[in-house]
């Protein structure tokens, strides 16, 4: 039960990845493809935060207050999943662009019937 | 003294200015990047001296290094830089006149800011600024290879980004991972610091760091994209793309291998990657009949030698790997940029319809023969000395097994060269429409083929001219020690 | 056939990983570059947020990084997408209680916005998250008044202005300390609002040229779809 409750962040953020690499993998409609990509984003940006955590920490902000001396969580992490999830969306954004344009194109967005090039 | 960090900064800045540059007149946004990357080849060539004794360390923010960012400035990262600013500087002269159609302000734009990501990633020193780089670099190739908008471009970047999305997520997981292990994301603390785990601890976020960065150096099984893109994007983006993006990528690749990692134990394997890319990619050349994607699979067929050459690890194999690098860029930006009017002119992506372009498109014709041949490996031009570079080091290392894979690589040379000159014969040699009118391409699109063209001849028979940066850059790639010592004294 | 090969595939992946995860134990402390960001941040940056002084001032280069990869996805969005002018569609007008509510609710978002990226090294947030509200008040506009569009022009020079005040303010760090991104505006008292130097005007930069970016790209999304 301890390691299912230290571990549960992680447990979390690798099935969020598997489920996203999976339905990458295997669906054929584009929309479910960049849906599953999103997924995966998440659960890289959610694994990063985790592994900063410190037992007993509390957020890297300097208030005044009396609680200023106890353990802080790190903050470099934090930084990282800033930088991540903006790239994320930039991504995100420019694959829906070129799915509407894909749609206006071949009127389907079934990835087996998009294989205008062949071999 | 002139600070590195100018190589990024300045185009950044230009870059942002394009849009609101726009908004005065539509005509100067084609100008922007040849002047920025003017100034970045003449800043690359001005600290060449300077690198060659020792690596310019860079912290940004005012900051030691490893509580900051740096740029470790070393021969091979200004050996790319001077290549990334040249070749870019070239093929942006042509687009001047190449690219018209649709909102010309946003190619440029993006153009600008690919080649300052492909800089940012040959000059950092931190992990995880080499991932924002890498990519602001892949980023911006997505969107230039669906730039004309059509149905084959469109499909092509789908599935490139779908494919490169899926890799950057692999790359940050392994980054995550070295984080946690080590605590630092500064390249030189973390090879520092290697030797202190076990190697399968370390050994999980390597392969997916590899498989992340190997995505866009399309090492095989993971370049399925490349055929595809390579071939719907505009000429001149084609010439990038094969010239300087996937080997950007291969530097990445060789970088955290060699420095960080430090591994010998997945070069073996690497070195067998690289010959089964190579034959793959020159087989599935040999039956195309579109040019651009003949090309395509030719560009896979190179990195899969320059992957071979590096694995080895030996330091002449290490320059050969290199040299061969510099006379690919060189040669495939060529190609390209000279079959982009052909194509123009005649309409059609067929080999079959490049029939007499000899007679109607003179010089355009002999850059492209000049290019096939560099490539294959002839005499005096830039790819005979590569390519020889690496035999002998393959020869030198006396393992029958690398002998066996360079037998291999040879039999590769030769479809190369059965393929290309086929496409030669058909310029020259076959009878084309009947009223041959000399129309050759404009000014702004020779200017570039005449100056790789020389270039390309010039290294070929002097190859002392590069010979010297390459064998620096070779050795500060095997030695990480002095790498380590360099940034963290 | 597709399917067992990726469950093969993945389970590997996950054996790989979980392999490797053993050696990084949650919830240790486990770096000396964080604690060092704690322990000095205050006094070399002044701000009180540590986050927002990784961020802007440690790894600002990671930022421009960013800020860059955002303005590319915006251009790349604005070159695929505009294939030309098409006749403007009948639009039907929203209800009346979206109406009202999205005029009434327009200021309140676009202050509170501004407040976060404005404070973003006292408390939480910062240049992208204000941004991120902003662009969402844009957003509720479309949904509500749904004649109504952004000025193109507006747009552009705020992205470009965005961009081009973090890297000068870089450049003249550069010029002055010799370092790129020197913090080199005197840095004050913390937990005021003019503390911390250069970071409130970068992060106040990074605010405008966000919100302006993503309200342009909802912009073109939603002049495709029309």
């Amino acid at each position: 039960m301890s390691f299912l409750e230290n571990y549960a962040f992680y447990i979390g953020a690798f099935g969020l990845i598997l489920i996203g690499l999976y339905v990458i993998l295997v669906k054929h409609n584009l929309i479910k493809v960049i849906i599953g990509l999103a997924v995966l984003d998440t659960g890289v940006n959610l694994f990063l935060i985790s592994v900063g955590y410190i037992t007993e920490g509390t957020a890297p902000i300097f208030s005044g207050s009396e609680t200023d001396g106890q353990q802080m969580v790190d903050p470099v992490p934090q930084a990282l999943v800033l930088t991540a999830i903006v790239i994320g969306v930039a991504v995100l954004a420019l694959a829906l662009s070129l799915a509407i344009r894909l749609y206006h194109h071949y009127g389907t967005l079934n990835l087996r019937e998009i294989r205008e090039q062949k071999w | 003294m002139v600070d590195p960090v100018l190589l990024i900064a300045v185009p950044l800045a230009l870059a942002f200015a394009i849009p609101a540059l726009s908004l005065f007149s539509k005509r100067a946004a084609k100008f922007v990047p040849p002047i920025a990357l003017s100034f970045n080849l003449v800043l690359s060539l001005l600290l060449l001296p300077r690198v060659l004794e020792s690596p310019v360390i860079v912290s940004i923010g005012g900051w030691q290094p490893p509580f900051c960012i740096n740029l470790v400035v070393g021969p091979v990262g200004i050996l790319f830089s001077v290549i990334i600013a040249f070749v870019g500087l070239l093929v942006s002269i042509y687009a001047v006149d190449y690219i018209k159609e649709r909102a010309t302000e946003k190619y440029h734009t993006l153009y600008l800011l690919l080649l300052t990501g492909a800089t940012g990633v040959v000059l950092t020193g931190d992990i995880f600024n080499l991932f924002v780089f890498f990519e602001i670099l892949c980023i911006s190739s997505y969107a230039l290879v669906a730039y004309t908008g059509e149905k084959a471009g469109i499909e092509s970047a789908v599935k490139y980004l779908i494919q490169g999305a899926v890799g950057s997520s692999l790359l940050l997981i392994g980054i995550g991972l070295l984080y946690g292990l080590f605590g630092t994301l500064n390249m030189a603390d973390i090879a520092q610091q290697i030797e202190s785990v076990s190697p399968i601890s370390v050994f999980v976020p390597m392969v997916l760091i590899i498989t992340g960065l190997g995505v866009e150096a399309a090492i095989f099984p993971l370049n399925a994209w490349l055929p595809d893109a390579h071939s719907s994007a505009p000429s001149s983006i084609s010439a990038i793309l094969s010239g300087i993006a996937i080997e950007v990528g291969l530097y990445a690749v060789v970088r955290v291998l060699f420095t960080i990692f430090g591994a010998s134990s997945i070069l073996l394997f690497l070195a067998f990657l690289g010959i089964l890319t190579l034959l793959i990619g020159e087989m599935c050349a040999f039956s195309q009949n579109n040019i651009k994607r003949m090309l395509a699979y030719s560009s896979i067929g190179q990195i899969g030698l320059i992957v071979f050459a590096l694995a080895m690890a030996t330091s002449y194999a290490v320059t050969g790997g290199l040299f061969q690098l510099v006379s690919h860029t060189l040669s495939k930006a060529l190609l390209f940029l000279a079959v982009g009017y052909m194509i123009y002119r005649t309409g059609s992506l067929d080999i079959s319809a490049l029939e007499g372009i000899g007679k109607t498109m003179p010089l355009t014709s002999l850059g492209f023969a000049i290019g096939a041949f560099s490539l294959v490996g002839l005499p005096p031009f830039t790819g005979f000395p590569s390519k020889f570079l690496i035999v002998r080091a393959a020869l030198a290392t006396k393992e029958s097994l690398f002998i066996v894979l360079i037998g291999l690589a040879l039999l590769g040379t030769v479809i190369e060269g059965a393929y290309f000159f086929r496409v030669v014969q058909v310029l020259y040699f076959k009878a084309g429409k009947n009223n041959p009118e000399r129309k050759e391409a404009p000014v702004a699109a020779l200017i570039p083929i005449v100056v790789f063209m020389i270039l390309i001849i010039a290294i070929g028979m002097y190859p002392k001219l590069i010979t010297g940066v390459l064998n620096s850059a070779a050795s500060e790639l095997l030695n990480r020690m002095d790498y380590i010592k360099s940034v963290l004294g | 056939m597709r399917k067992t090969i990726s469950i093969i595939l993945l389970s590997i992946v996950a054996v790989g990983m979980s392999l490797s995860l053993a050696k990084v134990p949650f919830g240790q402390p486990k770096t000396k570059v964080g604690q060092r960001y704690i322990d000095k941040g205050v006094e070399e940056t002044g701000a009180v947020n540590i986050v927002t002084s990784v961020v802007v001032s440690y790894r600002g280069f990671d930022t421009l990084g960013e800020v860059t990869v955002l303005f590319i996805a915006a251009t790349g969005l604005g070159a695929v997408l505009k294939i030309g002018k098409r006749e403007a569609a009948a639009i039907e007008p929203a209800s009346f209680v979206l109406r009202t509510g999205c005029r009434v609710l327009f200021p309140l978002i676009l202050v509170f916005g501004s407040y976060i990226f404005i404070h973003g090294h006292l408390t939480p947030g910062g240049g992208f998250q204000g941004g991120a509200i902003v662009a969402s008040a844009f957003v509720l506009i479309y949904l509500g008044c749904r004649e109504r569009r952004i000025s193109e022009t507006a747009s552009t020079t705020l992205e470009s202005l965005g961009g081009l005040v973090f890297v000068v303010a870089g450049l003249i760090g550069l010029a002055v300390g010799g370092y790129f991104l020197l913090n080199f505006v005197p840095k004050g008292q913390p937990y005021s609002l003019l503390s911390a130097g250069i970071i409130p005007v970068i992060y106040i930069a990074i605010g405008f040229k966000v919100g302006s970016e993503l309200a342009g790209i909802i912009d073109n999304l939603i002049e495709e779809s029309t």
